[in-house]
């Protein structure tokens, strides 16, 4: 059956005011966890749509105390996209698809009936897609995550655990300067500076732990397996057939596991 | 009109051959030893503009210096050149500038000379990368146009040598005789203060066109209509992300670099 928008959005449409500040805006974004809000009136009007890339212009136009008090005084109204691009909720997702991809935008105001109803998004669609993966689940590659948090062999712990915190990832792959892996920080390796915190000038050389590779290829049986027999929570993925090259992605345990809590997977029968 | 005077004046024949020999001179010796210069300034819009030329002398347009355009892999060429001329170093501005500019003196010659490397870093950036082969003996006529139009403070020299350019060449999408305005639109749509000086600076000469007396009304009708064209194409150019985020805050943080005379 063809997936329609109101399937995908996200219902309910968060709203600041026009005289929202940038610092404002910032904070309603981040403790909701979303990239853009609705601009609105007094009236509770919608007058445009203002996203996180909108707010990075604070940052890119402060170059000096000038310039930074000027942008401090900026609203949301100043800043704002409009008018919105809206949808009707009963379109497909095909249409919307064409119609962010044909005006370059992230975003559409989902209307039902000319009403607001919500909001459909980029990640919306990257969510789908990740939900919609192919139900095969036998190699490397179907489970593996492709991005890879990474570092250099001299960045400081201090650096890459606040990194790994603000991402929201348990592991950091270390390179060196040509990009080849060196090892593999993770929070295993954090938990012994718990306790009495981490030297600043401590690097993630100096705690790391050596890289397992496993084939992109392989299937999943052998990487539980390579896991379990060497007791590592995670393996960098390669392509064997060009062991020089970057690493395609990283499994891990969870990756793993998460295949199996999966609705369809063959656990989950 | 606002800005400085400089370049504006009486100046007798001799003096102006003076100038205009001198660079046919070094020209010649610069291409015979494989470099390239290009000339950016009056001198070059002097060269470029046979026709409309007369207007500089006419509207008290005066040459004060020999600017030229240059890549910085020629730089030791350029000053061992320079020096055989009989030319003087100004070191300090080469040095406090990180070799983005030389300045040679010749003082019982009256003469001075400027060189721009990479590119003209005055109230924005135009870089020279890949176009210094494009014409000769000057810079192209997109840059030429760029060159005066980026001057936030814009003056009358600056004024006068843009109508000379919009009267002799036409505007196009290539470079030969032709005003490439799809360059300078392209350059424009990349950088909204670039573009904001720009389009301010043509309105500018539009308008202040008309009240030159030296000027036909034919000649008025015609850089009006060449303004108002190269404004409607650059209007038309997509914009980047970045463009349209900055037009957004607009002038409301300045757009450009403030620039001392040296």
């Amino acid at each position: 059956m063809t997936k329609l928008v109101r399937d995908l959005m996200h219902p309910g449409v968060l709203t600041c005011r026009k005289n929202a500040t940038l610092g404002q805006v910032a904070v309603l974004l981040t403790q909701n966890h979303i990239h853009a809000l609705i601009v609105a009136d007094r009236d509770n009007r919608f007058l445009g749509i203002i996203s996180d890339y909108d707010l990075m212009a604070g940052e890119w136009l402060s170059v000096n105390s000038e310039s930074l008090a000027t942008m401090r005084s900026l609203t949301a109204a100043d800043l704002m996209s409009y008018p919105i691009d809206t949808i009707e909720a009963g379109k497909t997702l095909i249409e919307a698809a064409h119609t962010m991809i044909e005006k370059d935008i992230n975003r559409l105001l989902v209307v039902d009936h000319d009403a607001p109803a919500g909001v459909i998004s980029i990640s919306d669609f990257i969510s789908s897609i990740a939900r919609e993966e192919k139900a095969r689940r036998d190699t490397v590659a179907d489970v593996m995550s492709d991005a890879i948090l990474v570092c250099r062999d001299k960045t400081p712990l201090i650096s890459a655990a606040r990194t790994m915190t603000q991402a929201g990832w348990r592991s950091v792959l270390v390179v060196d300067s040509k990009g080849q892996p060196q090892g593999v920080v993770s929070g295993k390796d954090l938990m012994p500076f718990v306790e009495n915190g981490v030297n600043e000038k401590l690097t993630v050389r100096e705690v790391m732990h050596p890289v397992l590779t496993i084939n992109i290829h392989a299937s999943l049986r052998e990487a539980a397996d390579q896991m379990i027999h060497n007791h590592y929570h995670r393996l960098v993925v390669v392509d064997e057939d060009n062991p020089k090259t970057f690493p395609l992605g990283i499994i891990s345990s969870f990756d793993i596991v998460a295949e199996m809590a999966r609705p369809g997977s063959i656990w989950q029968a | 009109m606002a800005g400085s005077s400089i370049g504006m004046g009486e100046q007798d024949s001799v003096e102006r051959d003076k100038f205009e020999n001198e660079l046919k001179h070094i020209l010649k010796v610069s291409d015979e030893s494989g470099i390239l210069l290009r000339v950016i300034g009056a001198l070059a819009f002097q060269m470029h503009c046979p026709k409309y030329g007369y207007l500089q002398h006419a509207l008290g347009r005066a040459y004060t210096d020999i600017d030229f355009a240059a890549y910085a892999r020629q730089t030791k060429e350029i000053q061992k050149l320079m020096n055989a001329l009989g030319y003087q170093e100004n070191h300090e501005v080469f040095i406090v500038s990180e070799g983005d500019r030389a300045i040679y003196e010749k003082p019982e010659a009256g003469l001075h000379v400027d060189v721009f490397y990479e590119k003209l870093d005055f109230c924005h950036v135009i870089h020279w990368e890949g176009r210094l082969e494009v014409d000769t003996p000057s810079i192209p006529l997109a840059e030429l146009l760029l060159e005066k139009m980026q001057i936030v403070q814009i003056n009358e020299k600056d004024v006068i040598d843009t109508i000379m350019l919009l009267l002799e060449h036409p505007l196009g999408d290539h470079d030969r005789e032709t005003i490439n305005i799809q360059r300078v639109a392209e350059l424009c749509s990349s950088d909204w203060g670039l573009w904001r000086t720009t389009t301010m600076n043509l309105e500018k000469v539009r308008v202040l066109a008309q009240g030159y007396a030296q000027l036909t009304a034919e000649q008025k009708t015609e850089v009006d209509s060449q303004v108002k064209a190269a404004l409607a194409r650059l209007d038309q150019e997509p914009k980047t992300l970045a463009w349209r985020l900055r037009a957004r805050v607009g002038d409301r943080v300045k757009w450009y670099k403030e620039v001392d005379e040296v």
